[in-house]
């Protein structure tokens, strides 16, 4: 069912303001010294990607499958026991490309879920932000492996992809999570609980 | 477009570029807050945006500032006042900002450290582990009873298994009660549930919790904010039999459990305290929430801040630019206003800024400017009427017939006009600002008006009205002049003097007066002559037969004497009737060189010892006049000229005719004094008779009365002899002027013209003469 598997840095058909955007950050430079310090050292550093992803179809619906591979390391860890809440983001994306135009969207929808430590019972809680679904597990390791499997997730009915080619292209985000809608314009530039791996996309053929 | 327009367009796209970032960061801020994954997306943007609204509106101030420091180094008008106003108005907008920055940049440190005290959290640490031990009695409780449980169903089996398990699960008010055998299998189930599901295996740490040997327990935490506790615990070997895999759990066990059977237990904690334990969760994890962000908080506040205050102290540095140019630029139009109209310019108007003071002071310099303008028009129509009236003036002064001329006390020539000259026989137009006494070096007449002007001048008479005799060549000129202070220029001492030359004027009233004279001699006289005549030759007739010879000769002398005298009576009064008269004349044409070497040698045989030199013109053609009046004037001035040589030796009269062009005499008149010039051999017009001796010449006094009656220097003259002459001359429209010559002697020239054409342009010629004379 998948097919022609790559890993891009840039989605296709989106231009990026991070490039133009690093020249200007060093105009704060000295502001901005901290969070570099914490850049280098982020706590999300560690082995983070999309292994493989693909789309089954099952009775005209579209359905995901991916196997990611969350970072997890002790800063994690701490801040989880800390009472931090972080943010899993899957976000995938359909498009048609077209030759001399921007390429057409025909899905654009993200998975969110939430990791948190639950202090009072020891134990790690996993929730979809889209259900009531609450699933604990007793360590880290558990719910980072409950996380990074991904099976058949209904995306797309197939009547509404429209004539091919489409192309699929899958990311997967991790964030620092249920925080004040305030304080997250506040902190939108010295927010380093902020990764995102590489688009993994592939021509999808039925 | 030029470099200027070029110029401007670029900084307003500038201005309209941190306009658009300013508003577009603030409008991507404001509609990405309520949205986490479009804020994520469009993070970039907004500080893009907020850096390019910074940037460009650091640009623009930097450009305000360098035009404010540049204008204020060039002293440019009203840049002191504008800079003076930049200043206070950066001073009343810094110092309040940096006086809040400081303040909330500690307010922001000491509140959000405020926020994380070790005191909250060590609370909040409490309040955890308070509720956990509170959850871990009960889970003791529900473990140890769990292990009981286990314990008692060793030896049970199907019905009682089952009735065991229910009995328990009503005693405990557990929620499921499940019996699992050795493949994780449920061979006995009691539940809470009105329509239990068939249970699925257990969790996998259950199961590899109790391969260790000892009973599971676990706290859950649910979605709905309950807690759930799961124990497990090992059932042992019983004494039953093996478990039978077809039975139906729901129905009852039928079998007893295996060596490594165990049960599963899930209690629900009660409600309350699920509810705090879920509240003190819920606090610890929004606090670890909150404390996790506390640097990156503060560092956020603080560049937010200090963006907000950059953002601020920019826009209001810049609005005080703009504020104090806006409030300067009447001023500046006000003082370029000036400066232009202190050069002369009066058609400046200045744009009215707004309605408040400012614009009415620009309102009142455009009402003044507007004035001044239509008062410097006013004054350039009356300068320039004045300028009319002047050259109007001039060009009346210079056809006027009167001398004019302006002169101060130190008899500097302002001012003069061409009769000026002409009367006083020198080019005064030309000398205008000189000294009088300079230009009048050569000149005899000038002189002597400058001589006469100076000394009343010089007495301190500045208004006069008086006749004045000037030296002329031709005898003398009598002039009227007037002279009289110019009202306005009384400080210069300016004078005008005004005058007339009356020569001719004088000689006219006198020819007119002596005409009326002679009539009247000749009417009253020669009346009684003839009786008296008659009467002496009838005393002489009558008496004398009767007489003595002694009487009859003294009758005879007597009455002889008595018609000599009478007939000597009649010729004088016949003469004063020639001159008063004005006989028709007989026009012929004749040979003047003839007529004049006929009379010439009659005068000859006369007087032998008379010397009549002739020099005559042998181009003269025939002349057009009355023979016998040529004949007269010819024998008038020879006679004059022998009876001047009476006495003389080496005494001789020279007669002389000369073709002369009529404008050529017209200019040899005006050219005096200054030699004769030869006429052209072509030139037809005027005859010129000069006759000339060299005897004692005419006396000074009687020069410029020559030609009047009973004027001569002889003792035996009528002094009728020149006043015919001149009245002959004058009846052929000619000109006649007597003089002495320089050499000696008198010289006297008549200008006749050759015919009735000449005539008309002698006589053209004379009028214009005589206008000049009569002018002066």
């Amino acid at each position: 069912m998948a097919a022609s598997l790559k890993m891009t840095s840039a989605r296709p058909g989106r231009f990026r303001a991070s490039r133009l955007l690093a020249l200007l950050l060093s105009l704060l430079l000295p502001y901005l010294a901290p969070m570099g310090s914490a850049l280098a050292q982020g706590p999300l550093d560690g082995n983070f990607q999309i292994d493989a992803a693909y789309i089954v179809l099952d009775h005209d619906v579209l359905e995901l499958n991916a196997r990611i591979r969350y970072p997890d390391n002790e800063r994690i860890r701490n801040a989880l026991q800390d009472g931090v809440t972080l943010a899993f983001d899957v976000e995938v994306a359909i498009a048609r490309p077209r030759r001399f135009w921007f390429n057409a969207t025909l899905l654009d929808t993200t998975l969110r879920r939430e990791l948190t430590y639950h202090a009072v019972t020891g134990r790690y809680l996993v929730r979809n932000e889209a259900s009531v679904e609450q699933q604990s597990y007793a360590t880290l390791d558990e719910a980072l492996e409950r996380l990074g499997n991904i099976g058949d997730l209904p995306i797309l009915v197939q009547s509404q992809l429209g004539p091919g080619p489409w192309q699929v292209a899958v990311r997967a985000g991790v964030s620092r999570g249920r925080m004040p809608s305030a304080l997250r314009a506040l902190m939108f530039w010295s927010d380093d609980w902020h990764r995102q791996s590489g688009w993994y996309t592939w021509m999808l053929t039925l | 477009m030029d470099a200027h327009a070029l110029k401007r367009a670029a900084l307003r796209l500038l201005a309209a570029v941190a306009l658009c970032a300013g508003l577009a960061a603030l409008a991507l801020l404001a509609l990405s807050v309520e949205n986490s994954a479009t804020f994520t997306r469009w993070q970039p943007w907004i500080l893009l945006f907020s850096i390019c609204g910074v940037l460009a509106l650091g640009v623009l101030l930097t450009r305000k500032l360098w035009q404010l420091y540049r204008d204020f180094r060039n002293h440019v008008p009203g840049s002191r006042l504008a800079m003076r106003t930049v200043w206070i108005f950066g001073s009343l907008v810094i110092a309040p900002l940096v006086i809040v920055y400081l303040f909330s940049l500690d307010f922001i440190n000491r509140g959000i450290d405020s926020w994380f005290r070790v005191e909250i959290k060590q609370g909040l640490n409490d309040a955890v582990v308070l509720s956990r031990a509170a959850l871990d009695l009960r889970l003791r409780e529900q473990a140890r009873r769990t292990d009981s449980l286990a314990h008692a169903l060793r030896t049970l089996s199907g019905t009682a298994l089952l009735s065991r398990l229910e009995d328990e699960r009503r005693a405990t008010e557990a929620q499921d009660i499940i019996v699992y055998d050795a493949e994780n299998r449920p061979i006995a189930v009691s539940s809470a549930a009105s329509t239990p599901e068939q249970p699925g295996p257990p969790v996998p740490e259950v199961i590899l919790q109790l391969a260790t040997g000892r009973p599971y327990v676990s706290l859950n935490p649910l979605a709905n904010g309950r807690y759930t506790i799961t124990t497990a615990a090992p059932i042992g070997v019983g004494p039953g039999s093996a478990p039978d895999a077809d039975a139906d759990p729901a129905a009852g066990p039928a079998v007893a459990h295996g060596p490594t059977s165990y049960v599963l237990i899930n209690y629900m904690v009660p409600l309350e305290l699920s509810a705090l334990a879920e509240a003190v969760q819920h606090t610890s994890s929004q606090y670890g929430d909150l404390s996790a962000v506390r640097e990156p908080l503060k560092i956020s506040f603080r560049l937010t801040l200090t963006l907000v205050v950059l953002l601020t102290l920019l826009a209001a540095i810049y609005g005080a630019i703009f504020s104090a140019q806006r409030l300067t630029r009447p001023v500046q139009d006000l003082i370029a206003g000036t400066r232009a109209v202190g050069k002369g310019d009066f058609g400046t108007r200045l744009p009215l800024p707004s309605r408040d003071e400012m614009g009415f002071l620009v309102h009142s310099f455009n009402d003044m400017t507007k004035r001044l303008r239509r008062t410097s028009e006013e004054a350039a129509r009356s300068r320039q009427a004045v300028e009319r009236e002047r050259e109007r003036l001039s060009i009346i002064l210079s056809r006027l017939s009167t001398g004019v001329i302006v002169t101060d006390h130190e008899l500097v020539l302002h001012s003069a006009n061409q009769s000026a000259s002409s009367i006083l026989a020198s080019r005064l137009e030309s000398g205008l600002g000189q000294p009088l006494a300079t230009l009048a070096a050569g000149h005899p007449r000038l002189s002597a008006f400058v001589a006469e002007l100076g000394q009343r001048l010089s007495a301190g008479v500045l208004e006069w009205r008086e006749q004045l005799g000037l030296p002329g060549e031709s005898g003398q000129r009598v002039l009227l002049w007037a002279g009289t202070p110019l009202p306005d220029e009384r400080e210069r001492g300016l004078v005008v003097i005004v005058f007339d030359d009356i020569t001719a004027l004088l000689a006219a009233q006198r020819e007119a007066a002596w005409g009326e004279v002679a009539r009247r001699l000749a009417h009253e006289i020669k009346n009684p002559l003839t009786p008296i005549q008659l009467s002496a030759e009838r005393l002489r007739r009558k008496l004398l037969p009767a007489m003595n010879a002694e009487d009859s000769l003294l009758l005879e002398r007597a009455t002889h004497t008595i018609v000599q005298q009478v007939d000597a009576m009649k010729q004088m009064v016949n003469a004063f009737s020639e001159y008063a008269r004005a006989p028709d004349m007989q026009l012929a044409r004749f040979n003047l060189n003839q007529l004049v070497s006929e009379v010439a040698e009659l005068y000859r045989l006369q007087d032998p010892s008379a010397e009549i030199r002739l020099a005559l013109d042998a181009r003269l053609p025939e002349i057009e006049a009355d023979r016998g009046r040529v004949r007269q004037i010819l024998a008038n001035l020879i006679t004059n000229g022998i009876e001047a040589l009476a006495g003389r030796p080496h005494g001789s009269v020279e007669i002389g005719t000369q073709l002369q062009d009529a404008q050529l005499q017209e200019v040899e008149l005006q050219e005096t004094p200054g030699p004769a010039l030869a006429a052209p051999a072509s030139a037809r017009g005027v005859v010129q008779i000069c006759v000339r001796d060299n005897g004692p010449g005419f006396r000074k006094e009687i020069l410029g009365r020559l030609f009047d009656p009973y004027v001569t220097s002889k003792p035996r003259g009528t002094g009728l002899g020149l006043a015919i002459v001149k009245r002959i001359v004058e009846e052929h429209g000619g000109r006649i002027e007597a003089e002495n010559r320089p050499e000696g002697g008198a010289r006297v020239r008549v200008w006749l013209p050759l015919s009735a054409e000449d005539r008309a342009l002698l006589a053209g010629v004379e009028r214009r003469m005589e206008l000049r004379r009569e002018r002066a």
